[in-house]
């Protein structure tokens, strides 16, 4: 099996892994990066407004294969006017 | 600690459950000559089976098993684990039908206790019969230290707080001594004990590290500052019963 390796980053601490992960493939390692996320998210918040969360698969030759990113943006919206309508912020 | 000697595989129970309360001569004699069926397991297999209705408990002699429970998508909690001295499955003499499995984490060795060799000591000693209910009592405590780390503690004091506790457990039972154990359990299961992603595990054991409380390298796990440890992950012992009291 391929092995990978998964960094990760909550905008504060790095992590760099040196010692890889024996997966079945690229969608395994992908999940798995994915999985990271919320951890690192629910481990940091609430602590500031602003954040981003990283994390990134390398395979055996140290190719980036995949990365993905999650944001923070918080605001207070007291002299906003927008802030008068109906939360438009949580529209989708 | 383990005394080695003229002593039967089932003297590792005598001394669980002497950490506790005074088990004496009759009482000790009464749980050696239980008797039962010595089993090897491999890494990996089955000790008791979710679902099955198990006609005897099984204890652990040496190596690392987990109570887990699995989900259909695949993933899996493992909610408690055990080591040797640990009566892992008494639940089955009365639960009858198993709502999870218990696995082989290591290669381990394991005795099987039919239950009626159970129902006979404890009706001949009630003593003993509250020892063993104590057992399954401190599981129950131990499981509640989990849900509080996995509800409410921060990763690094999760993982510090089970690392103080797998210290405790084996050390009373002669696997660990002067801040370091050996651990051979893989991250990915660390992280199914945890709840962690295996990602999230590497990272919190990086942080730890880098308080310089803990070293983990492959399977040898030592402590440098066991009270540190202790005050990062708010760990009170009060729940292991590590005490010698009558019951």
């Amino acid at each position: 099996m391929p092995r990978y390796y998964i960094d990760s980053s909550d905008g504060s601490f790095s992590h760099i892994d040196s010692e890889g992960v024996e997966l079945t493939g690229d969608e395994a390692a992908r999940y798995l990066a994915l999985d990271a996320l919320p951890d690192m998210v629910r481990e940091v918040l609430p602590d500031g407004d602003q954040r981003e969360f990283a994390v990134c698969v390398r395979d055996e030759a140290g190719r980036v294969i995949y990365s993905a990113r999650m944001t923070l943006a918080g605001a207070w919206r007291e002299n906003d006017p927008a802030g008068l309508d109906d939360n438009p912020e949580l529209d989708v | 600690m383990v005394e080695t000697g003229n002593t039967g595989p089932l003297h590792v129970l005598v001394t669980s459950l002497s950490l506790r309360d005074e088990v004496d001569p009759e009482e000790a004699a009464l749980l050696e000559g239980l008797t039962f069926r010595r089993r090897l397991l491999r890494k990996g297999e089955e000790l008791v089976a979710q679902h099955s209705q198990p006609s005897e408990s099984c204890l652990v002699l040496t190596g690392v098993t987990a109570r887990e429970v699995l989900l259909d998508d695949g993933k899996r909690q493992i909610t408690a684990l055990h080591i040797p001295g640990d009566f892992v499955d008494l639940h089955a003499f009365l639960l009858k039908v198993m709502d999870h499995s218990v696995v082989a984490l290591t290669d381990c060795e394991a005795a099987y206790v039919p239950h009626r060799e159970l129902l006979r000591v404890t009706e001949r000693s009630p003593h003993l019969g509250r020892l063993l209910w104590l057992s399954t009592v401190i599981d129950g405590a131990i499981q509640r230290a989990w849900i509080t780390s996995g509800g409410r503690r921060s990763a690094t004091a999760h993982f510090g707080h089970l690392i103080c506790e797998l210290y405790l457990r084996l050390e009373v039972v002669g696997l660990a001594s002067d801040g370091r154990f050996n651990f051979p359990v893989p991250q990915n299961e660390l992280a199914d004990a945890l709840g962690f992603s295996l990602v999230h595990v590497n990272r919190t054991l990086q942080d730890l590290r880098a308080t310089g409380l803990v070293a983990w390298k492959g399977s040898a796990v030592s402590i440098l500052d066991f009270d540190g440890l202790a005050r990062l992950s708010q760990f009170d012992p009060t729940y292991l019963n590590l005490v010698r009291m009558p019951r």
